[in-house]
């Protein structure tokens, strides 16, 4: 969802769907990150006001869980493992080689918004090694050669 | 009941924690996220001892070990010397720049190691004393953030806190000395953030924020004095003077 369509309201109504208990923060900062991307400032604060409690302690969680983000991810998000498999068949120079293509490092998102690249730990597919994951799509044994035309290809499917 | 650390007989209610006893029957042992004001972090292991339970032996963090049966506790043992000396030595790579971890080293024979990378200029050991003192007065300006490598102690998004008070307890607290707290004259800075200072009406000393006096107020429901300690102190010690004769 684009940035400008955050609004106070719908924020306020996401909250205010949950019952007024501090345990809740963690699911409402998930559906945040489900529908903006991202966790926005704005979500934090209403939060922060919402359970009576300072806005550092709510911060120190949303950076704590990588699943979530106070930054736009990108509408693509690559997940390279990094496992002990994919880290021995090469995952590092696959991680280079993406970052060359799409010019970001590992938790950077590229300047249109596009792609996310993020590391992740084993993700169970070891026979595949190495894997990437673009959009819950598995990429499997991916070779460099490949990734220019994989990431065409979703762009192009952006497109339509 | 009653246990012994370090061959002193030492009496204790059930639940007490070790470490407590230990202090009240005046046995040393080294801390550093412990203190007094606030519950037991557990967090630096610098105050690990042995406890020997029916011929059992445990390695416990004691500002948080809650003693239930009676015990023989070695505070000095071999094992703890060389594990308390590792743990230094992890902390001294993390915070080179602190002179009390520096201090605690020598004095607890922690010696170099090659393998730890020092992390240069850091002076934090990231036991979060700060942040959960900033929460327990009711400011939470500060929190741990991030995690792993990562970690960090921080205002929310690195910038000046509106929740911050500028009272400094985050800095008086720290064992390492890591928060920077800069005065001059009535002006007083931390956090990224500046305060005016209030004088005492007594020794015209600059001494608080006028946003911490202002909490007091609320707190207290009506206007806190405006002393510094040691006029307080004063005042306090010639009121009792005067009701009891001197
Ligand atoms: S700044 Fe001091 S009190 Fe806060 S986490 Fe670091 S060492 Fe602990
Ligand atoms: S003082 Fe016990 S773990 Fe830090």
């Amino acid at each position: 969802m684009a940035l400008e369509a955050i609004s106070k309201q719908e924020i306020k109504s996401l909250i205010e769907s949950y019952e007024n208990d501090r345990r809740h923060a963690l699911r409402i900062m998930q559906d945040m990150q489900r529908i903006y991307n991202y966790v926005p400032r704005e979500g934090l604060e209403a939060l922060a006001e919402r359970f009576s409690c300072p806005v550092s302690s709510l911060y120190s969680l949303a950076t704590f869980y990588r699943a979530l983000s106070l930054k736009p991810k990108g509408k693509n998000v690559i997940k390279v493992c990094d496992g002990t498999a994919c880290h021995i068949r090469g995952s590092a120079n696959l991680i280079g080689s993406i970052g060359r293509e799409l010019d970001i490092a590992p938790g950077e998102t590229t300047e249109d918004g596009m792609f996310s690249l993020e590391l992740v730990n084993c993700l169970g597919s070891c026979a595949l090694a190495p894997v990437m994951v673009v959009n819950e799509k598995y990429y499997s044994k991916v070779s460099m050669g490949q990734l220019a035309g994989i990431f065409n290809k979703i762009r192009e499917g952006e497109d339509q | 009941m009653v246990i012994t650390i370090d061959g002193i007989e030492c009496e204790c209610e059930y639940g007490e924690f070790l470490r407590d006893i230990a202090t009240r029957c005046e046995i040393e042992i080294p801390a550093l996220c412990n203190h007094g004001g606030l519950p037991g972090q557990g967090c630096c292991r610098v105050c690990i001892v042995e406890v020997e339970i029916k011929g059992w032996k445990t390695v416990v963090a004691s500002c948080i070990y809650p003693v239930e049966q009676e015990c023989i506790v070695y505070t000095n043992s071999d094992k703890i010397k060389r594990q308390r000396a590792m743990v230094l030595s992890l902390m001294r790579a993390r915070a080179p720049a602190s002179k009390e971890i520096e201090l605690l080293c020598s004095k607890f024979g922690a010696s170099r190691n090659e393998r730890f990378i020092e992390q240069e200029g850091e002076k934090c050991i990231l036991c979060g004393l700060c942040a959960k003192t900033c929460e327990s007065i009711g400011s939470g300006a500060i929190s741990t953030i991030n995690r792993g490598i990562n970690k960090d102690v921080s205002t929310p998004y690195d910038e000046p806190s509106e929740a911050c008070l500028g009272c400094g307890a985050c800095s008086e607290i720290c064992p390492t000395s890591a928060i920077e707290m800069e005065e001059q004259g009535s002006l007083r800075k931390i956090w990224g953030k500046a305060f005016d200072l209030v004088s005492c009406e007594v020794c015209g000393k600059p001494y608080a924020t006028t946003q911490e006096l202002d909490r007091n107020a609320k707190v207290l429901g009506e206007p806190a004095s405006r002393l510094c300690d040691v006029c307080r102190r004063k005042a306090i010690a010639d009121v009792l003077a005067k009701t009891f004769g001197s």
